[in-house]
């Protein structure tokens, strides 16, 4: 807790209800993620200023932001903070150039234009100082906007859903043009976002966020793959959730048994579970092999399966597939295979697969009931 | 550098233009400011000061009148003025009206009443250095546009007629409320019978200026209104006109009364008011001398 | 044309905009961006001059400022001047009875300006003060000149009012408007036409300006 740059609490329970505590070191990306209405957003706000949480501790590269107990409150031209939003907030009235030059406050005039040309080149948008946000395409509003929060030498950046009122091509521009401008950046940022794709790119660490709670902390891959709850896991949209029974815990081949619908399941030890306990477990596509025809392998050994193949789509040179396992067993298995193997295996709809879980993949939770199982 | 200075010209040529001419198309930015704002308040600076001095005719004393007096009073004021040198600025509105403005605190000097009720009463509130004097008789007139059918006579018959015709719908009087000449006319009305059959016809004046100016307009087919209003040279061929004979009305006696604050030239046209000039004008604008 | 009346309205005009600039810019500005208890009853209080009858508001300026007691016996004894039948009067009369032509079209300014912008400038570093100056100012100006324009105007137009708590005193009160009103009553009509001609212009004027203006505006705010 204390090498970090930035470290938040926030709790509250009216109006909005808020029990967050974060922290984020410089240099580091921290995605706050989780659907609409999670309380993302207010977040962002409290930590520059522009909303005041009833009990709240703010603390950025030393400086006390805000401190409920003491009566601390800095309002937000009084912290360096640099926030994108959502639509850029770009003054309308003003050229790109002075935009940029009202956040550099700490320069005497002269100085201002060339310090925002710097700026403008580092956002790759030389040659259109002059120019109005009226007439700047979505992505070079939005560097502006970048650009404006830079010039404020932030101690923090804080950027609000910035991609989401962009196409999609600008928008993997823009996702490289962060992840270069990161290396250069000696501050904490933190981005809010609802998009896991792009919290698993950029975010060193997200904090997942629903209905003004942290539920957990992370890189973006542990949090996928050990999510602490089945909510989490369905908030990080895991697809193969499923409920399940303990059977037994072996510790000398360090597996613990489970009972799925009448199979048998290997995982590995997970012993914080009790005998007969029921507990939910969940599995990523990464940890689904699949059965190669005609060329069997060690691999077809760990829980195996064999299923039908009812759902089959191909996106980006991936195969999608939904395999319902055994007839007795209603429940189907999501995997993702690159397309070159499913081809060469010939999958398609219909087809009858083998497929195998490994056990290091299953990872299991507390129970909860879920809505796709009865 | 010739790109900053391109930069640095194309502001200057841009921020006079900004907000006043609608072809540019250039942004408001901040010199919209200027333009928008500081500059009209400029302006309303400037302004000030030059209107400032026409307006200082504030030294000028002000007097208030029964508007009934408005001619004769204006071409006593210009006499004043060539004999004198001083200017008055004159109010006029209803002798009642003037009467509760003094009660509020008006910043008269001078009251020139149509009659002699209001001033006693304003002596009573001590409003007044004494109790004034009259220095004309008002008298009424039976007025109508000049080609108005209706015959004017002094027992009012021709009115009567008109009347129980069908041909009169209107006729204009001073309100007796607050004007001594509205009282007047209704005190005429009432001796003639008419009073009771009248008031679905009756358009009150707020004094007796608007009353005459109701019926010299044709608003009213018929005016029971101040006399030397009736001989208005703006109004000579526009009206015919009867003078009511003063029997019929209590005298209106128009009185004239120094108020408190009253200062040397009011006083001193208090004086030249009684005087042989002064009452000259005031006979050829229709007022009995006492 | 009585050019004596014609300064003095218009000194009347100017005199009220000085005072309901800062006025209007501070109050729609603070109506416009804060919620608080009692904002209904002050948004209705600020709305009442525009279905008053003029004689309402004169009547209760002149009970108020009635030099025999109260406000007005005060106002004597302290500064030795009243607030009825003088200039000064007239101009506080003008301050209330405009107080919704100021305020409205700037409140409405402000609100248009989106939260953010503002709160960008915060974070940009502004101070209010300045976020005022440099950000709102310059985007809301249409409006603010716009609330100015039908200001004058419209105080160039008063007659109600200035008659109750005025009265008909030449270079002190006898604005444009009473001086036609007078003219009518003297029987005078070429003098009445000349002035109500000028004032309908006037008038025509300015109504085509405001609307040019809020064409104006919606261009550049697209």
């Amino acid at each position: 807790m204390t090498d970090s740059a930035i470290q938040i609490t926030l709790q509250q329970a009216a109006p909005i209800p808020l029990s967050v505590q974060l922290e984020c070191k410089s240099g580091e990306l921290l995605a706050l993620v989780g659907p609409s209405g999670s309380g993302k957003t207010t977040v962002l706000r409290a930590i520059a200023g522009l909303y005041q949480a009833q009990n709240a501790q703010i603390i950025c590269q030393g400086e006390v932001w805000q401190n409920s107990m003491q009566n601390i409150f800095l309002a937000p031209y009084q912290r360096h903070v640099g926030l994108v939003f959502q639509h850029y907030a770009l003054f309308p009235h003003m050229t790109v150039l002075e935009n940029i030059q009202q956040a550099i406050t700490h320069l005497p005039k002269q100085q201002r234009q060339a310090q925002a040309l710097e700026l403008l080149k580092k956002v790759h948008l030389e040659g259109l100082e002059q120019r109005y946000p009226k007439n700047l395409s979505g992505g070079q509003q939005q560097r502006v906007a970048v650009a404006r929060a830079l010039a404020r030498q932030p101690k923090v950046l804080l950027l609000d859903e910035p991609f989401s009122a962009v196409d999609q091509v600008t928008r993997r521009k823009l996702y490289r043009e962060l992840l270069v401008l990161r290396e250069s950046l000696s501050m904490p940022m933190i981005l809010v976002t609802h998009d896991l794709d792009e919290s698993n790119l950029l975010a060193d660490h997200i904090a997942l966020l629903h209905k003004g709670e942290i539920l957990q902390t992370g890189t973006p891959d542990f949090v996928a793959a050990h999510p602490k709850s089945a909510t989490i896991a369905r908030l990080m949209d895991q697809q193969n959730l499923f409920i399940a029974q303990i059977i037994s815990h072996d510790q000398t081949t360090k597996k613990t048994h489970l009972r799925w619908r009448g199979t048998l399941i290997e995982a590995t030890y997970q012993a914080q579970f009790a005998i007969n306990e029921r507990v939910c477990w969940m599995i990523q596509s990464e940890n689904i092999l699949l059965h190669r025809r005609g060329r069997p392998s060690n691999g077809n050994k760990e829980n195996p399966l064999q299923g039908q193949i009812t759902e089959y789509m191909e996106s980006s040179g991936l195969a999608h597939l939904r395999v319902q396992v055994d007839k007795q067993l209603d429940t189907t298995i999501s995997i993702n295979v690159p397309l070159h193997v499913a081809k060469r295996n010939a999958l398609g709809l219909h087809e009858e697969i083998g497929i195998s879980l490994l056990s290091e993949g299953i990872h299991l939770m507390p129970y909860q009931a879920l809505r796709s199982e009865s | 550098m010739s790109f900053d200075s391109t930069v640095a010209l194309e502001k200057q040529l841009r921020s006079p233009l900004c907000a006043c001419f609608p072809n540019t198309p250039v942004k408001p930015k901040s010199c919209a400011i200027l333009s928008g704002i500081i500059k009209p308040s400029l302006l309303s600076y400037l302004l000030l000061i030059l209107f400032t001095p026409i307006l200082s005719a504030a030294e000028i004393p002000v007097i208030a009148a029964a508007s009934n007096i408005k001619f004769a009073l204006e071409d006593i004021a210009t006499s004043f003025h060539q004999e004198t040198g001083k200017s008055l600025r004159i109010s006029y509105s209803s002798s009642g009206n003037i009467t509760r403005q003094i009660q509020q605190g008006g910043p008269f000097e001078l009251f020139l009443s149509a009659n002699a009720r209001y001033v006693k009463q304003l002596h009573q509130q001590h409003k007044t250095l004494d109790q004034g004097k009259v220095f004309a008789l008002g008298r009424l007139a039976l007025l109508s546009p000049i080609n108005s059918k209706v015959m004017l006579d002094e027992q009012l018959t021709g009115l009567k007629q008109a009347l129980q015709a069908g041909q009169l719908q209107r006729i204009a009087i001073a309100n007796p409320k607050h004007a001594p000449f509205g009282i007047a006319a209704r005190e005429v009305l009432q001796k003639q019978q008419l009073w009771d059959t009248i008031p679905p016809h009756l358009i009150l004046g707020e004094n007796a200026a608007q009353a005459t100016q109701f019926a010299s307009s044709g608003a009213a087919q018929v005016g029971l209104v101040s006399y030397s209003l009736a001989l208005a040279p703006a109004l000579k061929n526009r009206v015919r006109y009867l003078l009511i004979p003063s029997s019929l009305h209590q005298p209106l006696q128009q009185t004239a009364v120094l108020l408190n604050n009253a200062g040397d030239t009011a006083k001193l046209f208090f004086h030249y008011l009684q005087q042989e000039k002064a009452r000259g004008i005031l006979s050829r604008h229709g007022y009995t001398l006492p | 044309m009585d050019w004596q009346a014609l300064a003095l309205s218009v000194k009347l005009s100017f005199v009220t905009l000085l005072f309901l600039l800062p006025i209007g810019i501070l109050l729609g500005r603070w109506l416009a961006y804060r919620q608080f208890w009692g904002k209904s009853l002050l948004q209705t209080l600020l709305a009442l001059p525009l279905v008053l009858p003029p004689t309402v508001l004169g009547y209760y300026l002149l009970v108020a400022f009635s030099p025999n007691q109260g406000l007005g016996l005060w106002l004597v004894n302290t500064f030795g001047t009243t607030l009825i039948f003088n200039f000064q009067g007239l101009v506080l009369a003008s301050i209330i009875f405009n107080l919704p032509f100021a305020i409205h079209p700037m409140q409405r300014a402000f609100a248009a300006i989106p939260r953010e912008i503002r709160e960008a400038a915060a974070c940009c570093g502004m101070r209010p003060s300045l976020v005022l100056w440099k950000i709102e100012l310059p985007l809301a100006w249409p409006g603010i000149l716009s609330a100015m324009v039908i200001c004058f105007a419209h105080t160039l137009g008063e007659f109600g009012i200035v008659l109750m708590v005025g009265g008909n005193i030449p270079a002190e009160t006898q604005t444009i408007a009473i001086a036609i009103y007078d003219r009518v009553q003297s029987f005078d009509d070429h003098a009445a036409a000349v002035m109500s001609f000028s004032l309908l212009l006037f008038s025509m004027l300015t109504i085509s300006f405001t609307y040019w203006l809020s064409a104006r505006s919606e261009r550049t705010h697209d």
